[in-house]
């Protein structure tokens, strides 16, 4: 006790300067995740909350809207996280060791689409696929080709979303795996030219196994930031047709603000929280591991 | 060392404290103002895009909030209780309810809100609204027919302050109608055209086939869409085409039987002949009703105020003009489907006695007012007295009241009408998409609406009475 004591005196002025920084994160944060884990368990009115237990989670479970949503974002991280390291990886172990010109150049083609709001670029989506009077239908229509409706076919329209977000997001996968493959050792790549190894040899021998760590973080953040995927769905299709691109944000979304059912909503957003975790963990603790 | 490390603390003393009292002057900034602002009450005003210009369109600057703002001016100078100051705010139709339990959530709802009584009944049954029974005079119940107070009182208690109501019809290009040879179906101009269901099917197939393709490029006989929420009262209106009645006594929906079905492989039809603008599942009121205004599609859907706005429009150049007219949404006994949508204020229950006392003056000001009741002519004045004043300038008054006789109730005035409404498009991209027949879109959608009537009764505060 008394050693404790003792620690936390000569570690005080440790504590007095993350203590504001401690308490952003507490009323912010962790008050937030709290208040929602409560709130799930509610039943919400203007006027008044009831406890009702786990009726919210019985409730989602049983509802067909729920689970297609739970499985659309699945194939959604599924897909985009693999498209955008398979992707970032080739691009990157492509160009990397190139002119530094020309790697600038791939860097910021591949970013622009990043620094662009989401807002933008689903209505730019929108505005090229749109049925009725958007710019693909009416070249497809004018050059008397069988129109598809990108949007409105249950078949074409997860294709679609995957398409847009990933090539929305795969810039900064290129730019981490550029900086990092950059980082590893010359010594390697010599000693490998030496040997005679072939390029393919290099990028699966040395190259992927070196940016490992990058992997990891870019897998983890991807798989954080299509869980919660949100605005292509909203402006581009609004979860439909019949709810066939709805994510658990979007559904989650529409409880809280459309239909005000704030105890629902908080229940998938715990649901959520809880999947982010599961996925995230191991992840997160082979990269703790190996630091 | 010891000097090192109280200097150390001391900095991180005074970091702390400063963090604390930035926080702590921040509430006294915000009590100050809080103080302050009870000597002026700021009321919030929030609408949806109703009419523009404070009488009309054709003003300078005339834009959505016109009306309110010199109506929140007026009531500022004449008001004698307290100082006040209107806040008017004008939000997109679509993200009223998200705005609205926003705000309601966080405590922060608007003092009063403008908008169809439809979109809003919800909140009364929810709690969130202030009764106005203690503002409604006699002169305004002798002024406004019954059935305008009806829509707007839910329970025992009035609710909103009818103002204008807006009439949906179809509107068509009569250009489009002579260019394909149909010359023979127009109607006159300020006349509401009816038209039995075979003559509306033998217009669409007519269009479909004689439009000249190089006058109207990648035109379209009708507007037809499904893609949100937005403008579905006609998607309701086309259920109920071939006699279904929708609600029964209970309020419960009735759509699933031989009339629903037949209404719903109908439009099911028209949209895989080629009748309609391709996409329907995922295409937006908006979308059909800038077609329409670009000339992409001969019919389309209307009300009152959109139909003023659209003429606007081509007066002042922002879209082509040509010869807009009305029509009656046709069903198979011959007889119109109409319906309207009654456009009123409410006042929202801020839990401040002194905001709500304001703002329901501030409503019973705009809604009996000599002169801005006349505002009401940019729909169709619920008012006899402002609909007699102004028959001569608006020949269509006389046109929606013989619509009267066929109007129907599409809300059925049931508890959970905004969720209700999410719960039908889905259905209906499902029947265009060939994703369910129309006896399975009917059916669930019947068996899901009925559900979330069900769970909003049993929250009603107004059942609950």
């Amino acid at each position: 006790m008394k050693i404790n004591k003792k620690s936390f005196k000569e570690n005080m002025t440790g504590y007095l300067f993350i203590a504001p920084q401690i308490l952003l994160f507490l009323i912010f944060l962790v008050y937030p995740i709290i208040e929602g884990i409560r709130l799930s368990l509610f039943k919400i009115n203007y006027q008044d909350e009831v406890f009702i237990g786990f009726d919210n989670y019985k409730k989602l479970f049983s509802d067909p809207v729920f689970v297609q949503s739970t499985i659309n974002t699945v194939i959604f991280v599924v897909c985009i996280v693999a498209l955008t390291v398979f992707f970032a990886l080739f691009v990157a172990s492509t160009v990397f060791d190139k002119n530094a010109k020309y790697v600038s150049f791939i860097q910021g083609a591949y970013y622009i689409p990043v620094m662009v709001s989401a807002v933008v670029m689903s209505m730019i989506w929108s505005f090229l696929l749109n049925p009725a009077n958007g710019l693909i239908p009416f070249i497809a229509r004018k050059m008397e080709l069988a129109s598809v409706n990108f949007l409105g076919d249950t078949n074409w329209v997860l294709p679609v979303i995957i398409f847009v977000t990933f090539a929305t997001n795969v810039g900064q996968a290129i730019i981490l795996y550029i900086a990092s493959m950059i980082g590893v050792q010359k010594e390697l790549f010599e000693a490998a030219e030496v040997d005679g190894a072939s390029r393919m040899k290099i990028i699966f021998k040395i190259i992927i196994p070196m940016v490992k760590p990058t992997t990891i973080y870019i897998i983890i953040m991807n798989i954080i930031a299509v869980l919660k995927i949100f605005v292509v769905i909203q402006l581009l299709t609004g979860g439909g047709p019949n709810n066939a691109s709805t994510t658990l944000m979007y559904y989650l979304y529409n409880n809280a603000f459309k239909y005000n059912q704030l105890g629902i909503a908080s229940a998938v957003g715990v649901i959520m929280f809880l999947i982010t975790l599961v996925l995230s963990t191991p992840q997160l603790r082979t990269m703790l591991k190996k630091n | 060392m010891f000097q090192r490390r109280y200097f150390a603390t001391a900095i991180a003393i005074l970091f702390v404290l400063s963090v604390l009292a930035g926080c702590t002057s921040t509430s006294t900034d915000s009590s100050k103002s809080s103080s302050s602002s009870s000597d002026v009450v700021e009321l919030k005003v929030w609408l949806t895009p109703q009419w523009k210009g404070v009488l009309d369109a054709s003003e300078d600057g005339a834009d959505y909030d016109s009306f309110f703002k010199h109506a929140g001016e007026r009531f500022a100078a004449e008001y004698k209780e307290h100082n006040v100051k209107v806040n008017v705010e004008v939000i997109a139709g679509e993200q009223r309810d998200e705005l609205l339990n926003v705000n309601l959530n966080g405590g922060t709802p608007p003092d009063v809100f403008f908008e169809s009584v439809f979109a809003m009944g919800d909140y009364a049954h929810r709690g969130a609204l202030v009764s106005l029974n203690d503002i409604v005079d006699e002169e305004s119940k002798k002024d406004i027919a019954q059935g305008y107070w009806d829509s707007v009182t839910f329970g025992e208690d009035v609710y909103f302050f009818p103002f204008s109501h807006n009439p949906g019809t179809l509107a068509y290009n009569a250009d489009m109608f002579k260019a394909a040879g149909l010359d023979e179906y127009i109607g006159g101009e300020y006349e509401i055209k009816t038209w039995t269901l075979a003559d509306y099917e033998k217009i669409l197939n007519k269009l479909k086939s004689d439009i000249p393709k190089d006058q109207y490029s990648n035109a379209y006989p009708m507007g037809l869409y499904a893609l949100n929420n937005q403008g579905d009262t006609w998607n309701l209106a086309y259920l109920r085409m071939f006699g279904n009645q929708f609600f029964d006594n209970n309020g419960n929906l009735i759509i699933d039987d031989a009339n629903g079905v037949k209404a719903a492989n109908w439009l099911k039809k028209i949209y895989d002949d080629g009748l309609t603008n391709p996409g329907v599942e995922s295409v937006s009121s908006n979308d059909v009703n800038a077609m329409f205004q670009n000339q992409q599609l001969a019919i389309s859907f209307t009300n009152a105020i959109l139909f003023n706005n659209a003429k606007a429009d081509m007066e002042s150049g922002k879209a082509p003009k040509f010869d807009i007219r009305l029509a009656n949404i046709p069903s198979e006994s011959g007889d119109p489907l109409s319906f309207t949508y009654v456009t009123g204020a409410t006042v929202f229950d801020t839990k401040d006695e002194t905001r709500i006392k304001v703002s329901k003056d501030f409503v019973k000001f705009i809604s009996t007012d000599a002169e801005l009741v006349k505002a009401s002519k940019n729909g169709v004045p619920v008012r006899t007295s402002v609909a007699n004043e102004f028959k001569s300038e608006k020949p269509y008054f006389e046109a929606y009241s013989a619509n009267d006789p066929y109007m129907f109730n599409f809300t059925g005035n049931v508890p959970g009408y905004s969720q209700l409404r999410q719960v039908l498009y889905p259905e209906l991209q499902a029947l265009y998409t060939g994703g369910k027949t129309a006896e399975q879109a009917v059916k669930d959608y019947e068996t899901k609406g009925n559900e979330v009537i069900e769970e909003s009764k049993a929250d009603s505060v107004i059942y609950k009475k």
